[in-house]
């Protein structure tokens, strides 16, 4: 769905299990930890922690997509692995890292 | 040996709380109970600790690693046989490959597709119960229930090795039901198979839960009676021996059975090995058989005790 679409760069990034009801109050409470998350990759990119940001980002890669937020999952996954190749020089990520802050913070049921 | 069928317990190993909750939720009508560990560390502790029926491991967590997880889980008799899925988030040969040769039966990428995990969740399961369930029948005998004579051999031993090291009592009565063949000729061999099965009866029903009873051969059984001093196994033995011969066998209203039993034993300090204490056991049963049938003898108690192999045994 998001392959060769890089859909739209502003406005809401819904769950796509905002229509099941069964969901809601899961997804809520991932939303709602997406601060919490943000926070703490601007922590680790401020102190140019690569393990902990490469650690952050494997977590909401394993996670997003089961909430219905495959586009974050993805973004997490790029910034994973381009940490990892960047070594010591974060600012190669910067893109990525971007990338990923700006969809969690648009991220929403 | 008489085990329920309980709800399988799953062990998540994951540091990430999302995927807990996540799986906490969509597994939650698969009759699942679950255990959460968010560590390694942790995850080994409740392994040992609640014996789960499955292992779900995340392989990426910080400090303790899903691999040294693993292969501490499948270092330890106590956890080695426990089934373990791997989740990963890294789709590389090299990690799969890797995680089976360390021990896992399955492994699952992440994210991972609900639906499949399900799926392989419920194999995995069904799987180590088979597992387990042969490796019991292969120590069961079928027409009785009661442990084989291969389940007897290891267990002699180790029971054995148990009360020297611990210093108890033990006991061993081998069993042999009087006039077998007589008895299948006349009623046939279902009687004598009618037989065999009420005498384990008569074992289930008047040992004690920590003797182990054994079908050792065609019509000859063996009752391992641990912690027990001679005494105990003899009245053990003679009830066992009264009820066989009082019990009323609905099918063959003219049949009677009784059973000859051959006792031996050894005190807190005393000193044996397995095949000695077997042959001690025989002769006493042999000498019970001489001497008319329908009775226990006691090696200790024979004439020729002091010529037998379970001389040792005798010191103390």
């Amino acid at each position: 769905m998001t392959t060769g679409n890089p859909g739209p760069t502003s406005g809401p990034v819904r769950s796509e299990f905002a229509d099941d009801a069964e969901m809601t109050e899961l997804v809520q409470m991932f939303v709602d930890e997406l601060p919490e998350r943000i926070s703490q990759l601007n922590e680790a990119w401020n102190s140019a922690d690569c393990q902990r940001l490469e650690h952050i980002a494997h977590q909401l890669k394993g996670a997003s997509a089961g909430y219905g937020f495959s586009v974050v999952g993805e973004a997490a996954a790029q910034l994973e692995e381009s940490v990892r190749q960047a070594e010591d020089n974060l600012s190669a990520a910067t893109r990525q890292f971007d990338e990923l802050v700006d969809l969690c913070r648009r991220a929403t049921m | 040996m008489q085990q329920q069928e309980q709800q399988p317990v799953l062990l998540l190993i994951d540091d990430s709380p999302s995927i807990h909750r996540l799986l906490g939720f969509k597994l939650k009508n698969e009759g699942l109970d679950f255990l959460a560990a968010f560590s390694g560390d942790e995850g080994l502790e409740l392994a040992k600790s609640n014996q789960p029926s499955l292992i779900l491991l995340d392989l990426n967590m910080p400090i303790m690693d899903g691999f040294e997880t693993l292969h501490a889980l499948k270092d330890d008799p106590e956890t080695i046989e426990i089934p373990v899925i791997v989740l990963s988030g890294t789709t590389k040969p090299e990690e799969k490959v890797k995680a089976f040769e360390l021990g896992a039966m399955d492994f699952v990428c992440k994210p991972f597709d609900i639906h499949e995990l399900r799926v392989r969740i419920n194999s995995a399961i069904r799987i180590s119960r088979l597992m387990r369930m042969l490796e019991l029948r292969a120590q069961i005998d079928g027409l009785t229930g009661l442990w084989n004579r291969a389940h007897f051999n290891e267990r002699m031993g180790t029971e054995l090795e148990a009360a020297q090291r611990g210093e108890s009592e033990i006991a061993l009565a081998l069993c042999d039901l009087d006039k077998f063949k007589n008895l299948n000729d006349t009623f046939g061999h279902p009687a004598g198979d009618a037989v065999l099965q009420g005498f384990a009866a008569v074992l289930n029903a008047e040992l004690r839960s920590y003797d182990i009873a054994c079908r050792y051969g065609g019509e000859e059984f063996a009752i391992i009676l641990p912690d027990t001093n001679l005494e105990q196994a003899r009245s053990v033995c003679e009830r066992v021996r009264v009820k066989i011969s009082e019990r009323v066998w609905p099918n063959y209203p003219k049949l009677s059975a009784t059973a000859s039993f051959g006792l031996t034993h050894i005190g807190a300090d005393g000193r044996t090995d397995a095949s000695a204490f077997v042959d001690a056991a025989d002769t006493a049963l042999y000498a019970a058989k001489e001497g008319g049938r329908n009775q226990v003898k006691v090696y200790s108690e024979l004439p020729e005790a002091g010529d037998g192999p379970a001389k040792l045994a005798l010191a103390s």
